[in-house]
């Protein structure tokens, strides 16, 4: 019987080399996202980027891949 | 080898309550004949605790006419003078209630409700109307009840004496455990003097303070937070609506959480999140709770308070709950077996339920119809409730009370970003609310089936035309697995099938009843019309609320049905997975069948 919960991907691995189209373009743009902004600010953006960021990619197997990347990146 | 355990202790302490509460009935102390004689009592099953869960499971082997004594240290329900502790009774409890008879008691004084609505500072963040899912729709009960934790208890007691065979041993105590020889012992103390008891089947429903954790060195998962609450049960003169409040930050509570829900009588059951660790003597003092009443609905605000406590939660789950000494067998249910933070009502519920899948294996075992190694499934079942339970709780103590730093801090961009964006209110963690937990591992279902669901109690008609439900059925079956069939295309079941049904019913003891969608095809005792095919419907929801595989024709179709509402397997033809799905059910195996 198939199962209805979503499926995680676990078998779908991190893409680690670029695949954002303009990343200087992207990367710009969070810089300027975050001008002007105290550091609490700041922290308080990232985070909501992160969620919003998250709801994207959707797949809770890549997500957490992408939290062990970052935090084997120390 | 004889071993001794050390005394126990009273479970129950209110220190720091105050108001006026409820006149709480007082029982009769109970005497037995043991104390006088000095001979050892021999019980088949003992029921240790007679609160929401002890009393579940007590009435619901009378209602499957099973013998039993339960012992309470105590002489009355809830705890003399106090509060409403556990108050929002899911649907599946009150499946249960209505199946043991007490449910249109607790219809009369409780408060329905399926909306929920959360607020973070003055803005609503988002709601919910659980009629509209699913997994609640197709039921004769509604999604919850309101209702103070001490009137169930009331009523379980009375229903319980009306039914008979169980009986009720108020002020009695566990004082001394041992197993000796694999057999459990125990000394028990009433006003009369001490006796003592042997069981062949031991139930611990003694909540959080159990001491048989520690006496049969199960072990425990533990967690504790310093998240405080104060509980308060009050009545005013205004009505807000009959809906489930949560504020996650609450101007009028230091940007705090509130919860706030109708009980019976009235009275309002409004629980305020107090500073971490604060202290227990001034969280719950009346001037103090007064003070935050009147912030919180208007310094004019007539107000009668009821109780009010401080609150504290942990969660805590065994390893085992079921342990075999030798000769006796042992389960831990309810709080005894784990323990869990309030948000999302899986507390009680979840001790209800407990009763609910024991109960009717050890009727099914103590009749004869089950081998003892039946009642293992109490433990792979429930068990993977209880964990569930614990995680889903303690997912909801971390939004609620977060760690300085990242977590704070993530929960300030869910609130945020849910005042705005669809996709993030479901971040929004102010409890996820109970449901009947599916079991995915359990050996006692058909292992095609992923996993085993309750199965809503629908409504259909009988043959003259009248109501029935799901739960007439159940208790018709008394306890025997119940079998519905559909007919073919033509809604008929072709008469070779019915000679296999019959020999089957004969053979298994099982209660076959045709379901039929036509009212033309309703010719038997045994058959029901359910034009609106919603038991079909309710065989095919599962825990998410998913309709999956909806039941088709050409073949004969088939559901199989356990006496705790629970989907025990499904097919298309009468064939090998229903015979081997009843040998599983009977705690046998036919023909070398793997579990």
């Amino acid at each position: 019987m198939k199962s209805s919960t979503p499926v995680s991907h676990e078998s779908q691995t991190l893409e680690l080399k670029l695949a954002i189209t303009y990343s200087d373009d992207f990367y710009e743009a969070l810089l300027d996202a975050h001008t002007g902004l105290s550091p609490s600010e700041s922290a308080d953006l990232n985070a909501r980027l992160i969620l919003v960021m998250a709801n994207q990619i959707a797949h809770n197997g890549i997500l957490k891949q992408c939290i062990q990347a970052a935090k084997s990146a120390e | 080898m004889k071993t001794e355990f050390s005394a126990s202790t009273y479970t129950n302490g209110y220190e720091f309550s105050q108001g006026t509460g409820y006149q709480l009935p007082e029982y009769p102390a109970v005497i037995p004949p043991a104390v006088q004689s000095g001979q050892t009592e021999h019980l088949r099953i003992l029921i240790i605790g007679g609160g929401l869960t002890g009393l579940t499971l007590a009435c619901s082997l009378a209602q499957l006419g099973v013998k039993a004594v339960l012992i309470d240290e105590d002489n009355t329900v809830g705890v003399k003078g106090a509060s409403s502790r556990g108050i929002c009774y899911t649907q599946k409890s009150l499946e249960i209630f209505d199946k043991l008879g007490i449910y249109d008691r607790i219809k009369a004084k409780g408060i329905e409700w399926s909306v929920g609505r959360t607020f973070a500072g003055e803005d609503e963040v988002y709601n919910f109307d659980l009629k509209a899912q699913n997994s609640f729709s197709l039921s004769q009960q509604p999604a919850f009840i309101n209702i103070q934790q001490f009137y169930n208890e009331g009523f379980l007691v009375e229903r319980t004496m009306a039914l008979g065979g169980v009986e009720l041993r108020w002020n009695n105590r566990v004082t001394a455990f041992s197993k000796e020889e694999g057999v459990a012992n125990f000394t028990i103390e009433t006003p009369g003097g001490s006796y003592r008891a042997q069981a062949d089947f031991v139930i611990d429903a003694t909540g959080s303070k159990t001491p048989f954790r520690d006496w049969l060195g199960v072990k425990v998962t533990r967690k504790q937070g310093d998240d405080r609450w104060c509980i308060a049960d009050v009545r005013f003169n205004t009505q807000p609506p009959k809906e489930r409040h949560t504020w996650i930050e609450a101007p009028f509570n230091d940007n705090r959480a509130v919860w706030q829900h109708l009980m019976a009588d009235d009275v309002w059951r409004i629980d305020y999140q107090m500073a971490p660790d604060a202290d227990p003597a001034y969280v719950s003092r009346e001037d103090v709770v007064r003070e935050r009443l009147a912030r919180q609905f208007g310094q004019d605000v007539k107000v009668d308070i009821v109780w009010v406590g401080p609150y504290a939660y942990r969660s805590e789950c065994v390893d085992r709950m079921m342990v075999d000494l030798g000769k006796s067998l042992f389960f831990f249910i309810g709080d005894s077996a784990k323990v869990v933070s309030p948000f999302g009502a899986r507390g009680g519920n979840t001790g209800i339920a407990d009763a609910d899948n024991l109960a009717w294996k050890l009727a099914a075992v103590v009749h004869g119809r089950a081998t003892p190694d039946v009642l293992a499934s109490y433990h792979d079942e429930r068990h993977e409730a209880a964990t569930t339970n614990v995680q889903v709780t303690n997912r909801t103590a971390r939004y609620l009370r977060p760690a300085d730093g990242a977590e704070r801090l993530f929960r300030k961009a869910s609130i945020s970003l849910a005042k705005k964006y669809p996709f993030a209110r479901s971040l929004v963690n102010t409890g996820r609310m109970a449901v009947a937990n599916a079991y995915t591992r359990s050996p006692l279902k058909a292992p095609e089936l992923a996993q085993s669901h309750s199965v809503q109690n629908v409504g259909f008609q009988w043959v003259d035309g009248s109501q029935g439900q799901l739960n007439d059925l159940l208790r018709w079956a008394a306890g025997a697995p119940l079998l519905l069939v559909w007919g073919n295309e033509q809604g008929l079941i072709q008469p070779h099938i019915l000679r296999q049904l019959q020999s089957l019913s004969e053979a298994a003891g099982i209660r076959v009843v045709h379901v039929c969608t036509h009212e033309g095809l309703v010719r038997s005792r045994e058959s029901i019309l359910d034009s609106a095919a919603a038991l079909a419907r309710a065989c095919s929801v599962d825990g998410q609320g998913h309709v999956r595989d909806m039941l088709r024709s050409p073949s004969c179709q088939w559901a199989l049905i356990r006496p705790d509402s629970y989907l025990a397997a499904r097919g298309q033809a009468i064939n090998g997975r229903l015979i081997h799905t009843l040998a599983r059910l009977a705690g046998t195996r036919l023909l070398g069948a793997h579990a």
